[in-house]
């Protein structure tokens, strides 16, 4: 009885202490968390004071850094090393967990974190070739003295944060998960950069597009993707004159001089199977997802459009929402520097900012830098695979993914001379990205390159020539870099290494085995395109088209629809005697111009037919609309789901053959058919016997649009707003529930200036007044803290819901007596 | 009611000391296997002592600066109201020092039995 008992008991005791201990799935160990001398309890606000003095190993000389009321730090360093060594240790302080992790997923570690959950999109990473970039990325810093040395500070305090923390500081989300951040590496700050060419600069509809070129032709894919779309402006404005004598272009015979292969002794590529993408399954966080919900607006208007006689920039990056937020802010300060802005938490330098001379801001520049090859391997072992006639090696690099809980995956990754294989025909597609099977990966931001320093030259540039200078380190993610200085100057270019292309080429997949079709040789750097200083008094990008069809070279069709852009230059275009505060109004700017553009002809065909009750209130809100994309309205609700019924309608039907889907264009192009073409064989539903035009579609549009939404939302009313039905959330970076936030009262969407889209928005809005001395305003979607136990977690978003931005603190020196400046912190190195 | 005293200002030193969390289980398991006179005392001396002592530490916590990610806490484990943690946090120690305190005491059973069978 006794030994039964005390069995039992032992046993009992023996299986608390290991379920309190353990992880269970996701279900965190509750021993460690709950316990609160070292648990969550740590994790509340008494962490938010700062110390007055802090003891920070690697410093050589003292560094002071200034908190204002916002919590962002000012930093005050006597050389370079200490900036950014201090620059690391601040960045930990606020952002640890969120530095790693957003680390670790692009290295395709996730698994060691979360267990097998994240297995799918490891893999993913691995054959996307993300390690292998950051490694090419670190070899080319390395052997950049300067870059090294910013680099290699940066990791240092970082680390030197890391190793100050003892299991009761750790962030929280370390302690839910249960595990230990590691010493951070510079291929940590590679990766980083790599995550953002993956967001920006990996978006590709190649795979598609070959599969709509064989069951509807080339030409069909012309006239529905165009190059040089209808409605869009481009960046660079048309009339601006070329200040360079363009390269020939390549054509496809000019192959045996240049490219140095030999003529095709291959047949075309058989046809692919190109399954779409499924629904996303196993885990993926936020922030790293791509799509054409990328977007962002950046414009300067010269002084003399403004009131003050000043230049003023302005720009709004527009990326996936997310708490922790992407950026923090932060000014950095040492000899030869003085510069304000935002940062990723898991690199050096400012990011978008300003300095005392300058402004620059970025959008994405869309450019076509990532292309598919069909290769022909020899045989079933892969080993080797044609090129120019001659069999080539294949090369095998081995991924080895940890998984928690469960065993150590390894996987072959095939590279070519292209890139690596990412998917084989007998393998199930990743919910990722449609990749086509067998085809290897060319993609730029393998490529090795040194995107910090032109980060380091900006954030030091006094002029113009600095600026362009600066620009000609970045290579990947292309992004139009808008300028303005205090001389008056404004300019911006579509700027990064380009290939240069016959038109047309990486449009589709291409042939692996033909020279002819690789990339060779690149766009000078001088020849991207580029303005400064145009008459019309104003540059400006919304991610469309970069230049039109004047300029001499291919650089892609995907750009971005009209709609941000041509609202950008019909505002700037009426402007003058403008204030920092119009910039800022701006910014929060939801007129709809392609609900402007379609509705009157659409509601002019609609309003002839007999209606439902239900399709009368409907009618009466549209009619009633002002186009502005408010959040207490139902109209945007009404004319979405109007829209998307019309594409659907007018789109859908047109597949053929194999296709699964037909991808709609872009909005420019079925708005010009509404206008200028309604009879438009693309109108007819040829799923019926009769002939359909545009009043046919229009009408079952609208009809089963008000259909959907009262089934999906009840009789129209409170339902149908738009902010509810857009339903805006900021996600916690590890999806844990509870850590995010809902923004139900947030106005805008994707297309309109304000971008704040269900879970795409301008992560940075910042408006800069270039005078005498240096004005500044800016919000984004969070808060300066990573803890989710702070006020300072996301205390700036119901502003920037509202559209009010903050005057930036920019402070002279260390004992500038701002009155925002709340505490002030001395770092020493050790004695 | 002196014993759960000592035993939660020893659980108190531990957990200032050290990161761990188990002390909640090792000294009642402790004073079970050493000096308890019986089991529901081993059992009721732990589970106050611990309970009291994490109940106690949360509720200051919660009250001082933690309140914001116990309200987050308490929504990621899809609980209302976050005094809910402070609770729980109470219980999971109580419960985790009950049941070890008493495994303690079973424990030493074993040894007892055998010196009174020798005495006998």
């Amino acid at each position: 009885m006794r030994w039964i008992r005390a069995i039992v008991s032992l046993v009992l005791a023996t299986a608390v202490f290991w379920g309190l201990d353990n992880r269970h799935g996701t279900f965190p160990a509750l021993g460690k968390l709950l316990n609160p001398f070292a648990g969550f309890w740590q994790n509340g606000s008494r962490s938010d004071s700062v110390p007055e003095k802090l003891v920070v190993p690697g410093l050589r000389d003292e560094v002071r850094v200034v908190w204002d009321s916002r919590r962002v730090p000012h930093i005050f360093a006597q050389n370079d090393h200490d900036l950014y060594l201090a620059q690391g240790y601040v960045a930990a302080s606020l952002r640890l967990w969120q530095m790693e992790f957003q680390a670790l997923f692009t290295a395709g570690r996730i698994s060691e974190v979360v267990g097998p959950i994240g297995l799918r999109q490891d893999l993913f990473n691995r054959r996307f070739g993300m390690p292998w970039a950051a490694e090419n990325a670190v070899r080319a810093f390395r052997s950049n003295p300067k870059a090294r040395e910013v680099i290699d500070a940066f990791s240092a305090g970082v680390n030197a944060y890391i190793r100050s923390l003892g299991r009761k500081g750790l962030p929280v989300e370390y302690k839910i998960l249960d595990y230990r951040p590691e010493l951070w590496t510079d291929d940590k700050c590679a990766l980083l950069l790599k995550a953002m060419s993956y967001t920006l600069a990996s978006y590709n509809q190649d795979a598609a597009m070959s599969k709509i070129k064989k069951a509807l032709g080339e030409k069909t894919v012309e006239a529905l993707y165009p190059d040089t779309p209808p409605l869009v402006e481009p960046v660079i404005p048309p009339e601006t004159p070329l200040d360079f004598t363009p390269l020939p272009v390549l054509s496809l015979g000019t192959t045996g001089e240049t490219g140095g292969g030999k003529a095709r002794t291959t047949p075309a590529p058989a046809a692919f199977d190109f399954p779409d993408p499924p629904e996303s399954r196993g885990f993926e966080a936020p922030g790293f997802r791509t799509g054409p919900g990328i977007g962002s607006n950046n414009w300067a208007v010269s002084g003399k459009l403004t009131r003050n006689g000043f230049p003023i920039l302005s720009n709004d990056m527009h990326l996936e929402l997310s708490l922790p937020a992407i950026w923090y802010e932060i000014q950095l300060s040492a000899p030869g520097v003085n510069v304000r802005g935002v940062a990723f938490p898991g690199a050096p330098l400012v990011v978008a900012g300003y300095n005392e001379a300058v402004a620059w801001g970025f959008t994405n520049g869309a450019t076509d830098i990532i292309d598919w090859y069909d290769v022909t391997f020899k045989d079933e072992a892969r080993a080797e695979y044609l090129y120019g006639g001659e069999w080539r090696k294949t090369a095998f690099r081995e991924e080895r993914i940890k998984v928690r809980g469960g065993a150590t995956v390894v996987d072959r990754v095939a590279y070519t001379h292209y890139g690596p294989v990412v998917r084989w025909k007998d393998e199930p597609p990743f919910s990722n990205m449609n990749v086509p099977p067998g085809a290897a990966l060319r993609w730029l931001a393998h490529d090795p390159s040194n995107e910090f320093m032109t980060l380091y030259a900006l954030n030091r540039a006094r002029t113009y020539a600095d600026y362009v200078e600066a620009l000609k380190a970045w290579a990947c993610p292309s992004q139009n870099i808008v300028y303005a200085d205090r001389e008056g100057t404004i300019a911006i270019w579509h700027n990064g290494k380009f290939p240069l292309r016959r038109k047309g080429q990486g449009r589709y997949v291409l042939d692996g085995a033909n020279p002819a079709d690789d990339w060779r040789e690149w766009i000078p750097r001088g020849h991207v395109p580029h303005v400064k200083n145009p008459e019309r008094g104003f540059v400006s990008s919304a991610n469309q088209l970069p230049a039109g069809a004047a300029y001499p070279y291919y650089i892609g069709w995907d750009f971005a629809s009209f709609e941000r852009g041509a609202r950008i230059n019909e505002l700037l275009a009426a402007a003058h005697d403008v204030t920092p505060e119009d910039m800022v109004r701006m910014q929060a700017d939801v007129l709809d111009i392609r609900a402007r553009a379609v509705l009157p002809h659409l509601l002019e065909i609609v309003r002839k037919k007999p209606m439902t009750e239900a399709e009368k209130k409907g009618f009466e809100e549209l009619r009633a609309w002002n186009f502005e994309s408010r959040a207490a309205l139902a109209a945007p609700t009404v004319f979405r789901e109007f829209w998307n019924e019309l594409n659907r309608r007018t789109w859908e039907d047109e597949k053929k053959g194999d296709m699964e889907r037909m991808p709609w264009p872009g909005s420019q192009v079925l708005i010009d058919l509404i206008a200028n073409n309604p009879g438009a064989e693309y109108f007819d539903d040829r799923t019926t016997v009769e002939k359909e035009g545009l009043p046919e579609i229009a009408e079952r549009a609208f009809r089963t649009a008000i259909e959907n939404l009262e089934k999906r939302l009840g009789p129209e009313g409170e339902a149908w707003q738009w902010g509810k039905v857009k339903g805006t959330e900021l996600k916690h970076l590890g999806q844990i529930p509870g850590f995010g936030r809902k923004l139900p009262e947030a106005d805008g969407v994707g297309h309109v200036i304000n971008a704040i889209d269900t879970t795409w928005a301008p992560s940075w809005r910042m408006v800069v007044e270039l005078g005498p001395k240096v004005r500044a305003w800016g919000n984004y979607p969070g808060g300066q803290s990573g803890n989710p136990g702070s006020k300072f977690y996301d205390d700036f978003v119901d502003d920037w819901a509202a559209g009010k931005p903050y005057e930036l603190i920019f402070l002279k020196s260390a004992d500038d007596p701002d009155p925002a400046v709340v505490a002030r912190t001395l770092m020493r190195g050790e004695k | 009611m002196t014993v759960i005293l000592v035993c939660l200002l020893i659980m108190l030193g531990l957990h200032l000391l050290t990161p761990y969390w188990w002390w909640v289980m090792i000294v009642p398991f402790a004073y079970g296997a050493a000096a308890a006179h019986s089991g529901k005392k081993a059992f009721q001396t732990g589970f106050f002592a611990a309970g009291l002592l994490w109940l106690g530490t949360s509720f200051f916590l919660y009250l001082t600066g933690s309140g914001l990610i116990a309200t987050r806490m308490a929504r990621m484990f899809g609980l209302g109201k976050s005094w809910l943690m402070i609770f729980i946090s109470g219980l999971i120690a109580a419960v985790a020092a009950g049941v070890s305190g008493y495994a303690g005491y079973a424990l030493r059973g074993l040894f007892k039995k055998a010196g009174r069978q020798e005495r006998s």
